[in-house]
């Protein structure tokens, strides 16, 4: 009832006004936006009187604009504040009264699932504890990304090929988790240090390096694994006992920044069941005995690893070169034995007798943290029973064909998500008992099983099946959980107690708190910043040699993942991500950021930075990296992607006819002076003087995301280490600019503060709204009224994390139906 | 099978010396009447090799047009075929600029705008793949290392994967099953075959329910089905027939494993699957991820080469790297060449149309116009250097090239997504007619 007033209210104001609005606009806008060839290619007279759907953008894009205070440009502006408000107004209510009047339908096309849906729907069905370590799903097709996202429903397309492959992967994973025929025997393997064996996983080593002796072996790095000769891959499905004698060896001999590894961090063993990973802490002293009690499928691989990020700081990065650490420390620290090796050892050498200090005379005095590894023993396959508790729990103690109705019911409900399926199921019973009498009962009912995983009412998300509470229960899993919907949620949703804010709130809080929305507290943030772009263009690894040797990459997708995650769990103000004073940081972002007081270690621990150029999404390395070249930072490239994924602004791409300067590294002239001619030339300044302002703010970040003062000294001839010394060129840095409106910055704490101000929170709040329902639905928002519904209703808790995701989960557009009216009451 | 009354030993293709006997199904069941209407028994076969980043302009497009015209750094290598290439300058897509539209270059039509095109954004291999690919075991067949670039696309605009390994693509293409695996094989192809069969059933009863909306996924879904099921009717064909033997070790005897020898590897099977008929349609990617630091002379990556800010040392190693892919194309077009066509007149280059490009004109600007383009072979009057330009000084849309193209394999078009008209490259006569079905 409030909104129809609401609406009558606001056609009654509309009426009154339209034609004293539309002469504002003649006034202010038609000088440049009129004519054959209008600034920015947008002619006054698209608007028409009102929106239709061929001019809605113009309209949204005017409403944005004015809003934003971009237009009119300040250097032409004559608006009065109130004409402006009276202006924003009148778009603004244009735009909800044609929305309304069209009522776009609400209802999602389905989707296929992806590969990281399809993996824990197939967990959750089979209620298994993920897949399989045999990797049944590696050989699928990769998923591409929509903009970072991998739910997209037209670019993730459905073919001949997906199907072909999911009939092969969907079997492979039943066929380790129901199995047929005698109880396999259990049998002890013993793994003496002999059976121990180190491989290079670049296939690049001629002999064992493992440092031998008749009771040990050693990982020396990271690019080395260990297997068992006797037990390489697992024979036979079942759960496998496995216990690893180890310890580890000189923590703490060399220096931390000498070896990469800092001495907080504990020094870990990996174990590899295919990829499954299991990581235990070593320490010094007595062996320690690790044991490892877990399902394996037939077919998987057993590897144990060093996981570190260091050992790889000198050289290019290739392990050998670690060895000089050998060199330094005992020449700083024995002198005897420093003697000895040079005066003796090194003429008696093959190779480099002339040169002391190289790393293959001292490969074998390395003293740098290990993991030592004694024997191992491996007992299995166990079952607690025969058949496996997976398989009776799917099929019964005695599966019989003549039954496949009602076994198979239960994984029908579960798996297309609702419980009328009698109908659909007929075929695949049918087909259950033809195949039983030439495969038997198990064999035929996993047939039935493969149908029923391999139906659209599976592979598809969102078909018009079941309730409509189902419906919502399904996609409120995909959207926390990227699994099925659980019992508890789908009884909640067919109940109808996921109906208001409040209960959807409620839901929320709970999965938040219990683990169960944390595949979207990883994966939005992953797809909404786009970090699978962290590398494209990864910085120089010879100007910026820490980023690409201790993988800095990943370091800081997980500091956005961390950031984010507390985020929400605090449930903070949402602009506070972008631009708020504090991160999370550890060792190595430390050197980047150059923070001084962070402890030794990779854990992440918030940070507040207090000089006003760091903190929230805009101050990470992520996004400065990813958005800069190798040898050069682009404040284009910085702006778009401030623009698409923190302003909800999509610039138009430059026209195909024009043509692009090459960035220029051997001239000594600054990007700014290269990007004059999007100042000069009319057709680039149209678009671009909207554009720049929201990059040039972060020239003081490098291409590795560390703060310079100065542009790294260009040379004009080839050779860079000649010239560098001679004469060589320091320009500074000029992060200043000013936006169409008139609003001005000098450098990244103006352009910080900027992004507070009401407007811009708004615009962030707006996107995180935008990106979200993206994920959600797999297909962009258009709705700008109901979008803009979400916002306001998002600041009506302060714009809050949480009432905000809420708040879009209980919107019409992620609900797929509009409210009763009963419910507006 | 019946042995081919034309076989003849041949030594071209490096590896283990077999006999090839041609895979094709019109050869297995052909009568000897109808093999001896040769020329036109002959197959036409269609080599695509692509990369993401387009070439470095000045090395690669020559500086005279016609005939006598300089080879370029880039494409010295192929020097011995210039008369019989053809190299086109100032075509395009019509494309803005930024990657990711590379991934139209076979078809000039971007995923996000295919909706408005009756084949959405089928590639030309798939196109061509479709008419050519009934008789033979493998309708088109991708290659690439580490990661694809998005070349080939299907008629649902979803993109192909690529064989990333040449040992899987080995045993795609060569590996023989032993008589009790082809027995394990047949029974699974029906299982699966069953399989279908029931979902198919499941699923009309969902499609009679379901809104207007969902049609068009479940449409989808519907096609990839049936697709599925004629496959599977066609593998269990297949199941029963041996394919070649090929020997593929020397590309792996050396403990090094380097680019250019798995680059080589892929082009040699390629090269024999066409010569025994397994396949007629191949595309070979040249990766964006790839560490090309084998290649001498390079030490960074391909995309950084490629913003080299015109530094003149990285400048170089960009050119080595696409010096490199023109002489791997180089190499496996000599080889085709050697070899007489098996069944038919002149080599088999002579009867395999190639296409050397990429979607982007050159990664350094970003640039989508201009794109690097090569044809050669295929039993073209080949052109040398060709300004594509019209009278009005407007770049050529790469899709009349691929109407071209399209006419050669007999698929009698006149238009192609974005094309204006025909590109004028004319074959001989008597090839005119290569499709031709066996009655």
């Amino acid at each position: 009832m409030k909104i129809l007033l609401g609406l009558l209210a606001l056609c009654v104001l509309v009426q009154q006004d339209v034609s004293a609005d539309i002469a504002l606009m003649k006034t202010h806008c038609s000088k440049c936006h009129s004519g054959a060839d209008p600034e920015g290619d947008f002619n006054l007279v698209e608007l028409k009187q009102t929106p239709d759907e061929d001019n809605l953008e113009d309209w949204i894009q005017s409403l944005e604009k004015v809003k934003s205070g971009d237009m009119p440009p300040a250097d032409e502006n004559r608006m009065s504040t109130a004409e402006r408000q009276q202006l924003i107004q009148f778009l603004r209510h244009r735009v909800l009264l044609h929305e309304e009047r069209v009522r776009r339908p609400l209802r999602i096309p389905p989707r296929r699932m992806n590969n990281r849906e399809l993996a824990n729907s197939l967990r959750d069905v089979l209620m298994i504890e993920d897949v399989g370590t045999q990797q049944p799903l590696a050989m699928l097709l990769g998923d591409n990304l929509y903009k970072g996202f991998d739910t997209h429903g037209e670019t993730l397309g459905f073919s001949e090929y997906h199907l072909d492959q999911y009939v092969t992967a969907i079997r492979n994973v039943l066929d380790a988790t129901i199995l047929v025929g005698d109880r396999p025997a259990t049998r002890f393997y013993d793994v003496p240090t002999a059976k121990l064996a180190i491989a290079d996983t670049s296939n690049r080593a001629r002999s064992e390096q493992a440092n031998r002796t008749a009771t040990s072996i050693e990982l020396l790095d990271l690019k080395k694994f260990a297997y068992f000769t006797n037990f390489k891959t697992v024979p036979t499905s079942g759960r496998y006992r496995i216990k690893i004698r180890a310890v580890a060896v000189d923590r703490h001999v060399y220096d931390s920044e000498e070896t990469g590894i800092y001495d907080g961090d504990p020094l870990q063993l990996r174990v590899h069941l295919g990829d499954r990973v299991r990581d235990f802490d070593l320490v010094e002293g007595e062996p320690q005995e690790l044991v490892l009690d877990e399902w394996l499928a037939a077919g998987t691989d057993l590897r144990l690893t060093y996981p570190t990020d260091g050992l790889r700081l000198r050289g290019n990065g290739n392990f050998k070169f670690q060895y000089r650490i050998a060199h330094d420390y005992i020449k700083a620290n024995d002198p005897e034995l420093y003697r000895r090796v040079v005066t003796e050892e090194v003429p008696r050498s093959k190779t480099r007798r002339d040169n002391p200090e190289h790393w293959v005379h001292w490969t074998g005095y390395w003293q740098g943290p290990r993991p030592r590894l004694f024997s191992a023993t491996v007992e299995g396959p166990f079952y607690a029973a025969w058949p496996p508790q997976r398989q009776t729990a799917l099929l019964g103690i005695a599966p019989d064909a003549a039954n496949a109705a009602e076994i198979l019911k239960p994984i029908a409900r579960r798996a297309w998500r609702h419980d009328q399926v009698d109908e659909q199921l007929a075929p695949i019973v049918k087909l259950v008992q033809t195949q039983a009498e030439t495969l038997g009962d198990v064999e035929s009912l996993k047939e039935g099983i493969l149908a029923i995983l391999v139906s659209p009412s599976f592979l598809l998300i969102n078909p018009d099946e079941g309730t409509p509470e189902d419906r919502f229960a399904t996609k409120l899993s995909y959207f926390l959980s990227s699994t099925v919907p659980n019992q508890r949620l789908r009884a909640a949703s067919n109940a109808g107690k996921l109906d208001s804010f409040d209960e959807v709130r409620g839901e929320l809080q709970r999965q938040i708190a219990d683990g169960g929305a944390d595949e979207l507290l990883r994966e939005f943030p992953r797809a909404w910043l786009q970090l699978d772009r962290i590398n494209f263009m990864a910085p120089d690894p010879e100007r910026y040699p820490l980023y690409e040797k201790k993988s800095i990459n990943e370091d800081m997708v997980n500091e956005v993942l961390h950031f984010f995650r507390h985020a929400v769990r605090e449930n903070r103000p949402v602009p506070e991500m972008l631009a708020g004073d504090d991160s999370f940081v550890n060792a190595d972002l430390a050197k980047i950021y150059e923070l001084d007081g962070v402890a030794n270690d990779s854990i992440f621990r918030q940070h507040t930075f207090t000089d006003g150029r760091r903190g929230g999404f805009l101050g990470m390395g992520a996004f400065l990296t990813l958005t800069a070249d190798s040898l050069g930072t682009s404040p284009i490239h910085r702006a778009v992607y401030v623009m698409e994924n923190f302003m909800g602004i999509e610039p138009s791409p430059p026209p195909a006819d024009v043509k692009i300067e090459e960035p220029d590294v051997r001239s000594a002239t600054t990007i700014r002076e290269v990007l004059q001619a999007h100042q000069s030339d009319r057709s680039c300044a149209a678009c671009h003087q909207a554009i720049d302002p929201f990059g040039y703010a972060f020239e003081n970040f490098d291409p590795a995301g560390a703060w310079r003062d100065h542009y790294q000294p260009v040379s004009t001839g080839s050779n860079d280490n000649t010239m560098r010394k001679s004469n060589a060129v320091v320009i500074p840095i000029d992060a200043s600019a000013s936006f169409m409106s008139g609003a001005e910055y000098s450098d990244i704490v103006g352009f910080r503060k900027m992004m507070k101000t009401r407007t811009n929170q708004e615009r962030f709040v707006r996107c995180f709204v935008s990106k979200l329902l993206l994920y959600a639905n797999g297909i962009e928002a258009e709705d700008y009224s109901a979008v803009d519904a979400i916002v306001k209703e998002s600041s009506r808790h302060e714009y809050r994390i949480i009432e905000t995701i809420a708040a879009v989960i209980d919107s019409p557009l992620f609900r797929e139906a509009r409210p009763a009216v009963a419910r507006s009451e | 099978m019946k042995k081919q009354h034309r076989r003849s030993l041949l030594k071209g293709l490096g590896g283990a010396l077999t006999l090839p006997l041609l895979e094709s199904a019109a050869n297995s069941t052909a009568d000897s009447a109808v093999a001896e209407s040769a020329p036109s028994r002959a197959p036409l076969r269609f080599l695509v090799v692509g990369n993401p980043f387009g070439m470095h302009p000045d090395n690669f497009f020559p500086e005279q047009f016609g005939k006598k015209y300089r080879s370029p750094k880039t494409l010295q290598s192929l020097d011995w075929l210039r008369d019989r290439l053809t190299i086109l300058s100032h075509t395009d897509h019509g494309m803005k600029s930024g990657h990711g539209r590379e991934v139209a270059f076979l078809s000039g039509v971007l995923p996000e705008t295919s909706a408005a095109f009756p084949e959405k954004n089928m590639s030309i291999d798939q196109l061509i793949a479709r008419r050519t690919g009934g008789d033979v075991r493998f309708p088109s067949i991708h290659t690439t290392l580490q990661r694809g670039i998005r070349m080939s696309w299907n008629a649902n605009g979803v993109d192909i994967k690529p064989f990333t390994d040449p040992q899987r693509l080995f045993d795609h293409l060569f590996l023989n099953l032993t008589e009790q695996e082809r027995q394990v094989r047949r029974q699974l192809l029906k299982r699966n075959g069953s399989v279908l069969d029931t979902v198919g059933e499941q699923f009309a009863i969902i499609r009679r329910n379901a809104s207007p909306t969902d049609q068009q996924r479940l449409d989808q879904f519907a096609t990839s089905l049936r697709e599925l099921e004629r496959n599977f009717s066609d593998r269990t064909v297949w199941v029963d027939r041996d394919k070649p033997r090929f020997d593929i070790s020397e590309h792996f005897d050396d403990s090094e494993v380097t680019i250019a020898n798995r680059y080589n590897a892929i082009f040699d099977m390629i090269g024999y699957a066409f010569q025994t008929d397994l396949t007629r349609v191949a595309t070979v990617g040249f990766s964006p991820d790839l560490s090309y630091t084998d290649v001498d002379g390079v030490t960074r990556g391909y995309h950084a080469c490629t913003h080299n800010g015109k530094k003149e040392d990285i400048v170089n190693e960009l050119v080595s790297i696409e010096s490199f892919q023109i002489s791997q194309l180089s190499r496996c077009l000599k080889k085709l060449d050697e070899i007489p066509e098996p069944d038919g007149d002149g080599s088999m280059l002579d009867h395999t149309v190639v296409l050397f490009g990429s979607g982007m004109g050159y990664g350094g600007t970003h640039s989508n116009r201009d794109l690097p383009i090569l044809v050669a072979g295929g039993g073209f009057r080949h052109l040398g250097h060709v300004d594509t330009r019209n009278a009005s000084g407007s770049n050529m849309p790469l899709c009349n090239l691929y109407v071209t193209l399209l006419q050669r394999f007999g698929i009698e078009r006149d238009q192609f997504n974005t094309s204006t008209g025909r590109f004028e490259l004319n074959f001989e006569s008597e090839h005119s007619n290569p499709t031709a079905q066996p009655s």
